[in-house]
């Protein structure tokens, strides 16, 4: 007996090959399906969704190194949301994140209108540029720090060209946190500017040279024409980024330390250090559960963009 | 003005348009490579050079010291581990995710759409708010410190994208192969291996080579779950390189190298297929 049945079944009933809208499920199909799906539903399960329910009955608790002491109820949600340092965190993150936002977006949007064209020197370029983002972050923030750092000599002598040789970056909070933004925007420009370039090749060129043969301007044409095209990729880079600079870790770790004086701890770092430096458990549990809960909202943002471009 | 002068002048001007251009990219490069650049040049000076004031661009007197030392304390420990835990997590998700995606591309049943949903879902969870809780759930397993566990936590990671991206390909193959096979008797499970994935090269790649940078460049989920000293990966042993040499630069930028350098040339040979694993979209085989 043929071990699938819906092949010798297929000559008399045909069977669906590619699930369609209207496919009614088949048996056979369907235990198939279990079988080869259950790995990665139960790798899914055990560690991304258990830890996020962990995390929510952690966080009801007292944690003393793994014990659970006692309960709580929301009384971590209390310290955790009264905390200075925690709020000290957030307008960090709020800072970064929308610098970061702005300028990486633009630096992309300019990097895609500069390499559309594939000549040879434009897909080149875009592999260079896209070169601080495959390396490792954690490598890419160190040699940073090592460029600002004014042991280096490299920031130092650019700065006393201005005549502040002994001005140190990483020891100013407002040059600390530009340094932080300029390391986002140096990795991620180029992940914004791939995510344009795919919307920028889906604009019929026959609309630019209609706008061109009706006299309008460069820019006449960028702003009625591409940046109205451009409006999905665009708010989806857009939320991409935004999960993405609101809960990096490795930046402010890597390049800053969070300092000076913990002008630069964003969220990604409080958490951490909350959880394994301080060793707060409970609280830090609290902590990452509100943190996850705001995820959602910008996950929920992607899936229904996601959507969008999938079915336009 | 006669017609030649004319289309004398155009060339010109388009010449020096071009120059213009090629001024422009080498600034745009500059901006993207100079930290690197900078860190290559560090690592070949020697240890009296690093902190040199003015600072030399280039190596006076190119030294492979740091290298050695790297060597010496035992930094290809460190590689063999991030190598072990990057292969293993590569054959864990190309396995599970090219069932998986087999399974949504090929079968209907219940529940598919919104598998495919949580599928998409899971692909934009930021990792750093989940390390709490998920170091938690490790330490109580018992898989902290633990290659294998390191490397199910990166499938886990990563089979989303992996799932979508073959889906993609599986599903703009042609079916008629795999009726052919399975008339003549091969299972489902023999189709996805005999035909399927046979055909899926370019596919197989791309999602592979996703997942073997990610895995060699991850730090914040290393730095949580691996603290001994045996069983760290690259990026961690780096990490803590910066707390133990401190103001060292040499072996820290040194290191740096070791760690980016393959990165950068296997991007280089397939950039390509890389992209379409940033996108999210097909691969054009």
């Amino acid at each position: 007996m043929s071990p699938d049945k819906s092949i010798t079944a297929s000559t008399a009933t045909p069977v669906p090959w590619r699930p369609t809208a209207k496919a009614r499920p088949n048996r056979s199909h369907e235990s198939t399906a279990f079988a080869f799906l259950l790995p990665l539903v139960a790798l899914e399960f055990m560690l991304v969704v258990v830890p996020l329910a962990l995390a929510f009955y952690y966080s009801l608790f007292r944690v003393d190194y793994f014990e659970l002491t006692s309960f709580r109820g929301f009384g971590n949600y209390v310290t955790v949301l009264t905390s200075p340092m925690v709020l000290k965190a957030v307008v960090s993150t709020i800072v970064f994140a929308a610098g970061s936002l702005v300028l990486t977006l633009g630096v992309g949007f300019a990097l895609a209108l500069k390499f559309e064209a594939d000549t040879r020197t434009s897909v080149a370029m875009r592999s260079i540029v896209l070169i601080p983002y495959v390396i490792s972050m954690l490598v890419g923030s160190l040699l940073l720090r090592w460029l600002y750092s004014s042991d280096g000599g490299l920031s130092s002598m650019a700065l006393s060209s201005v005549g502040m040789g002994d001005f140190s970056i990483l020891a100013d909070p407002n040059a600390a946190m530009a340094a932080l933004v300029s390391n986002a925007v140096w990795r991620d420009s180029a992940f914004a500017m791939i995510l344009l370039l795919a919307g920028l090749k889906s604009i019929p060129l026959e609309l630019h040279a209609a706008a061109r043969v009706d006299g309008a301007s460069a820019w006449m044409r960028f702003h009625r024409i591409t940046l109205p095209m451009l409006r999905i990729p665009i708010l989806i880079a857009v939320v991409r980024l935004l999960i993405h600079f609101v809960n990096v870790l490795t930046f402010a770790l890597v390049l800053t330390g969070g300092g000076p004086n913990n002008a630069t701890q964003t969220m990604g770092l409080a958490l951490y250090r909350l959880g394994f430096v301080d060793f707060q458990l409970g609280e830090a549990n609290a902590l990452a559960t509100l943190v996850f809960l705001f995820n959602i909202a910008l996950i929920a943002c992607n899936l229904a963009l996601f959507k969008q471009r999938k079915s336009p | 003005m006669t017609p030649r002068r004319t289309a004398a002048t155009w060339r010109s001007r388009r010449r020096s348009r071009r120059l213009g251009g090629l001024a422009i990219d080498l600034l745009i490069a500059l901006f993207a490579l100079a930290p690197i650049i900078w860190g290559l040049s560090t690592s070949l000076k020697p240890a009296r050079d690093v902190l040199a004031y003015p600072p030399q661009l280039l190596p006076s007197q190119p030294t492979l010291e740091h290298y050695a030392l790297l060597l010496r304390t035992g930094i290809h420990h460190f590689i063999v581990n991030s190598a072990l835990v990057s292969v293993l997590t590569v054959v864990l998700s190309i396995v599970i995710g090219s069932l998986a995606a087999y399974a949504l591309a090929r079968l209907s049943f219940r529940g598919r759409s919104t598998l495919m949903f949580t599928t998409v879902a899971l692909m934009s969870i930021p990792l750093p708010s989940v390390l709490v809780p998920t170091f938690m759930l490790m330490a109580n397993i018992k898989m902290t410190n633990n290659l294998l566990g390191l490397a199910a936590l990166y499938t886990a990671y990563q089979l989303p994208i992996v799932v979508w991206l073959l889906y993609g390909y599986f599903s703009s193959l042609p079916v008629e192969l795999e009726r052919a096979a399975m008339i003549d008797g091969c299972t489902r499970l023999q189709t996805l291996r005999r035909i399927v994935l046979p055909l899926s090269g370019p596919g197989l790649i791309a999602a592979g080579l996703f997942v073997l940078t990610f895995a060699w460049n991850d730090f914040v989920v290393a730095v949580v779950m691996m603290s001994s000293e045996d069983v760290k990966t690259l990026p961690v042993a780096i990490y803590g390189y910066l707390g133990f040499y401190g103001r060292d630069w040499g072996p820290l930028t040194a290191a740096a190298m070791v760690s980016i350098v393959p990165v950068i040339l296997v991007f280089v040979a397939f950039q390509r297929y890389f992209l379409s694993g940033m996108t999210g979209g097909g691969v054009k085989g």
